[in-house]
């Protein structure tokens, strides 16, 4: 069967459960995959090819034998190298960790392979994500498949995840979200990536950036296949005390295709505003597109925004160093040059000034949340820009220069800081061929409603359908 | 109100940082005194918000 490297989660589950294409020939046929176009595009840290191919037999035998089967079963996926993987290295993309093997999963890893996903292994990060850039001086920087003259970033932290899944080298991927990891590559690599409400989906077992704006959540290529990826793994967990006990809807089931009628509120100032002027327009004809369908849209202003910037890094720069200090002090060269100059800038910051980022984060959730109340979700651009290219630290943003790393996390932290659930998807390219992302925001625990706007707009549109030049056909 | 920290000098980064627990070099501090003057700044502006009767997020709960 021909270009199974560009099926869906959907399609792969249905044809594997209905024995059209046997799970050994989905999983073979991305290991060639990733070794025909990996070596370019260092999407992987490590390639769990043997133990990939061991569990599509065992999903083959099950099929011949009549047993139960997940919903996900047969299906590949690839984690980002910070999700404990039992007998595999998780490196976190780091030096310091180039050789620790977990013995157990993360949470989350147990519950896909409980619904018959298979790892094909471990992605490229920035260093301990500590950066939305993707940027890894140990394993090489993850290279954006979209343009094949210019080496340009990835995103991050979760670069090789949106790497993976845009070049079909995997259908799914696992990545994190502290300030934007997930939707900053899932908006500069043309996919679709969630980050679920604060306390959704377990945290337990994935190595830590700041543990109170820590999110995992499912890329894809679709809203489709982040829903079915989202209810395999959300849920409470005793191992992550944050976790919630609200039932895990189905999501896929609430994606009705129907937008008509829903309360849509734009986020102009400081988002859409504070954007390239390209990146403007594509979400305001995203925005239009939605009103065609039915949905109703205004503008609404989240003035609290403003601060979330000092707030943010008072909570993440206390966290990670509190993570990090033990290492900071005794192996600081082997920490890549920028995440060990964000760890350090964190002993300057005080407990008052941490408490205050906390009380901050108490007015900018009530904020959203009164936007919400209005309106099913807010929409805003992922990113600001389209992907840098490699080494830039300054990048057009309209008339002016801006700085590279604090444009890429600008639109996505808020959300982080929030914990409201958040959905990135494509939305349009670029003159130069780059993806456009945006961002659709809904209610505390209220990723349904997020998937399924996301959802109406790709049936209505073809942008997370394009594949990038430097994935070949 | 907070105090300003108004000196940002490497010897003030110093001493703050061994408060901290951390024994930076020179170079290092220096390197660090752009970034962690502008994140003073912008924590300082934190202050002006009505924050005096908002609880933060960081309670501890039995059950």
């Amino acid at each position: 069967m021909a270009s199974l490297h560009w099926a869906s989660v959907a399609d792969l589950a249905r044809l594997i459960a209905t024995k059209e294409v046997s799970p050994i020939e989905v999983v073979r046929g991305h290991l060639d995959r990733i070794a025909a176009l990996d070596g370019g595009l260092r999407s992987f840290i490590t390639v769990c090819a043997d133990a990939a191919l061991d569990a599509a037999r065992a999903a083959e035998a099950d099929l011949a034998a009549g047993r139960p089967l997940g919903p996900l079963h047969g299906v590949p996926i690839a984690l980002k190298d910070l999700f404990d993987t039992a007998g595999v290295r998780t490196t976190g993309g780091s030096k310091i960790l180039a050789d620790r093997v977990p013995a157990e999963d993360a949470t989350v890893v147990r519950r896909l392979r409980a619904a018959g996903a298979i790892v094909l292994g471990k992605l490229n990060m920035h260093e301990f994500a500590y950066g939305p850039e993707g940027r890894n001086a140990h394993y090489g920087d993850a290279r954006n498949p979209w343009d094949a003259a210019e080496p340009r970033i990835a995103g991050g932290s979760s670069s090789g995840s949106g790497v993976a899944v845009a070049a079909g080298l995997a259908p799914a991927a696992l990545g994190s979200d502290t300030g934007g990891s997930i939707r900053i590559p899932a908006s500069l690599c043309g996919i679709t990536g969630l980050k679920p409400t604060y306390g959704r989906v377990s945290r337990a077992g994935v190595l830590p950036l700041a543990w109170s704006m820590d999110h995992a959540g499912p890329m894809t290529r679709s809203a489709l296949d982040a829903a079915l990826l989202l209810r395999a793994m959300a849920g409470y967990d005793p191992g992550d005390p944050t976790t919630s006990v609200l039932p895990v809807p189905d999501y896929a089931a609430a994606l009705t295709g129907s937008v008509k009628g829903l309360r849509i509120g734009l986020l102009r100032s400081l988002f859409l505003d504070a954007s390239a002027p390209d990146v403007r327009e594509a979400v305001e004809r995203a925005a239009k597109a939605l009103e065609e369908l039915g949905a109703h849209v205004d503008e609404v202003k989240l003035e609290h925004v403003a601060h979330v910037a000092a707030a943010s890094m008072a909570i993440v720069a206390s966290e990670a160093l509190a993570y990090h200090a033990e290492w900071v002090r005794t192996r600081p060269g082997d920490y890549q040059p920028d995440v060990l100059e964000r760890l350090r800038a964190g002993a300057f910051v005080s407990g008052v000034h941490y408490v205050r980022g906390q009380q901050v984060r108490v007015l900018v959730r009530a904020e959203v949340d009164e936007a919400l109340a209005k309106r099913d979700v807010l929409l805003a651009p992922a990113t600001p820009i389209a992907a840098p290219r490699i080494g830039e630290n300054e990048t057009a943003l309209g008339d002016a220069m801006a700085d590279v790393r604090s444009s890429l996390i600008r639109l996505t932290r808020p959300f982080n800081f929030s914990g409201h659930p958040a959905c990135a998807l494509p939305c349009g390219f670029t003159a130069g061929g780059l993806p456009i992302g945006m961002q659709v925001v809904g209610r505390p625990f209220d990723e349904a409603t997020v998937l399924r706007v996301a959802d109406a707009y790709q049936r209505a549109t073809e942008w997370h359908t394009k594949h990038p030049p430097l994935a070949g056909r | 109100m907070l105090a300003r920290m108004s000196q940002t000098d490497a010897d003030t980064l110093r001493r703050a940082a061994r408060l901290a627990g951390f024994d930076f070099a020179a170079a290092d501090l220096e390197a660090l005194r752009p970034a962690i003057e502008r994140a003073l700044e912008a924590l300082a502006r934190l202050e002006r918000l009505p924050l005096s009767s908002v609880e933060p997020v960081t309670q501890y709960r039995v059950i």
